[in-house]
């Protein structure tokens, strides 16, 4: 069965205008290769040009263009039309987070938390010394898969915890902070400990563990912040747990 | 609902102080963005949020099986506390109800210890020279004391009483 068209239902909300969200419908062509951020682009361009949406690489690398696709996290640009025929398809903005305008969200409370987390290596010397600061392939694997996080907050929009307590530091900025705490070069492993195991932090988490189910790179924060959690543990009842 | 500023319904407490608890190099945090906050919609996450991803269902599902076995010891306690009377005192619970609702208890006990048992290898991290134990390798080894923990228990009630 061939398709012409498929029907995307947008979210619209004017903060000036509207008092709560609302669904608008509108008809794209549809393509066998598009993806939602394409329908979405075709709207502005043909249809309306006051839907508000963020995007910019299309191709799964800046993580601007999450958004809730039929109730689920995803990336606009990896979520294929071809998915999810006959449609209407469900465009909406990702949960968790403030509505500014359509399927725009007010992130600045995540800004805040990946801050606090200081995702940048710390070193004992105050300033950097001569030469290469080599790392063993083997020293690399520990961390890789958290340096993949690309900030796309999808698993903040799965996190049921957050509306709960909007003050939990979340999934990828814990999961950033793991990725430094086990690279090599960094001297600051205790200290991280000591912020992760503190208020807001990790023993929020409730170990639903869809914050790894939807993340687009395959990085599992729920795993970051179980392994925080058992070595904090560890580290009161063990003498030598600590690391 | 009518909007309001996202600074009253969700912004985090980060206002730039310090924790007294934590070492100030990395715990500080950091003044919040700055500029004039945003009017934005605040979002709600409904009653119903636990039946909207099939991860979420399971999760409560492994939540409540703790329900059943905090009542089964419940139960089980009860009956502790009737020795204290003596033999004369001690009845054991029995017949059919408390058959099957043991079982129940049986069941939900068995799913979380597999849920959880399961779920080691992923947050237990174990340093092998260079490398780490594989999770599947913990994760066996769990279900392997399991198995090992559950026999001797069941010997020493069979036959230890004998």
């Amino acid at each position: 069965m061939t398709h012409e068209t498929i029907t995307l239902s947008v979210t619209r909300f004017d903060p000036g205008q509207d008092s709560r969200p609302r669904l608008q419908g509108y008809e794209v062509p549809y393509r066998d290769d598009w993806v939602v951020l394409d329908a979405l682009n075709w709207i502005k361009s043909h249809l309306d040009g006051s839907v508000n949406y963020r995007w910019s690489c299309r191709m799964g690398i800046c993580g601007s263009c999450g958004m809730n696709v039929n109730g689920q996290p995803k990336l606009g640009c990896s979520a294929f039309l071809r998915d999810y025929l006959p449609g209407p398809v469900v465009v909406e903005p990702m949960a968790n987070f403030p509505i500014v305008r359509d399927l725009v969200v007010d992130i600045s409370s995540f800004l805040d938390k990946l801050r606090w987390v200081k995702p940048w290596i710390i070193r004992d010397e105050t300033a950097v010394g001569p030469g290469e600061h080599r790392q063993t392939p083997a020293q690399i694997d520990h961390y890789r898969q958290f340096s993949m996080c690309i900030n796309c907050m999808l698993c903040y929009s799965a996190c049921p915890v957050i509306p709960i307590e909007p003050e939990f530091v979340g999934p990828a900025a814990i999961a950033l902070a793991r990725r430094y705490q086990l690279d090599s070069r960094d001297h600051a492993g205790q200290e991280r400990l000591g912020t992760l195991t503190g208020s807001d932090a990790i023993w929020d988490c409730s170990f639903v563990g869809e914050c790894s189910a939807v993340c687009p790179k395959g990085v599992d924060p729920a795993k970051a912040i179980q392994q925080t959690k058992f070595e904090s543990t560890l580290g009161m009842l063990m003498p030598w747990g600590g690391r | 609902m009518s909007p309001t500023s996202s600074r009253d319904a969700s912004q985090p407490r980060l206002d730039g102080e310090a924790r007294a608890t934590a070492p100030d190099r990395v715990s500080a945090r950091m003044p919040a963005s700055a500029g004039e906050p945003a009017i934005a919609y605040p979002v709600k996450q409904p009653f119903t949020w636990w039946t909207r991803r099939r991860g979420y269902l399971l999760y409560m599902l492994r939540e409540f099986t703790a329900v059943g076995i905090a009542a089964w010891m419940l139960l089980f306690l009860v009956q502790l506390a009737r020795m204290r009377q003596g033999a004369a005192g001690y009845q054991p619970l029995g017949g059919p109800l408390f058959v099957a609702i043991s079982i129940v208890c049986l069941a939900l006990a068995l799913w979380h210890s597999y849920t959880f048992l399961s779920l080691a290898g992923l947050f237990m991290r174990i340093p092998l020279g260079d490398r780490t134990v594989p999770a599947r390798l913990i994760a066996r080894a769990m279900f392997g004391a399991l198995a090992v923990v559950t026999v001797a228990i069941a010997g020493l009630l069979i036959w230890g009483g004998a």
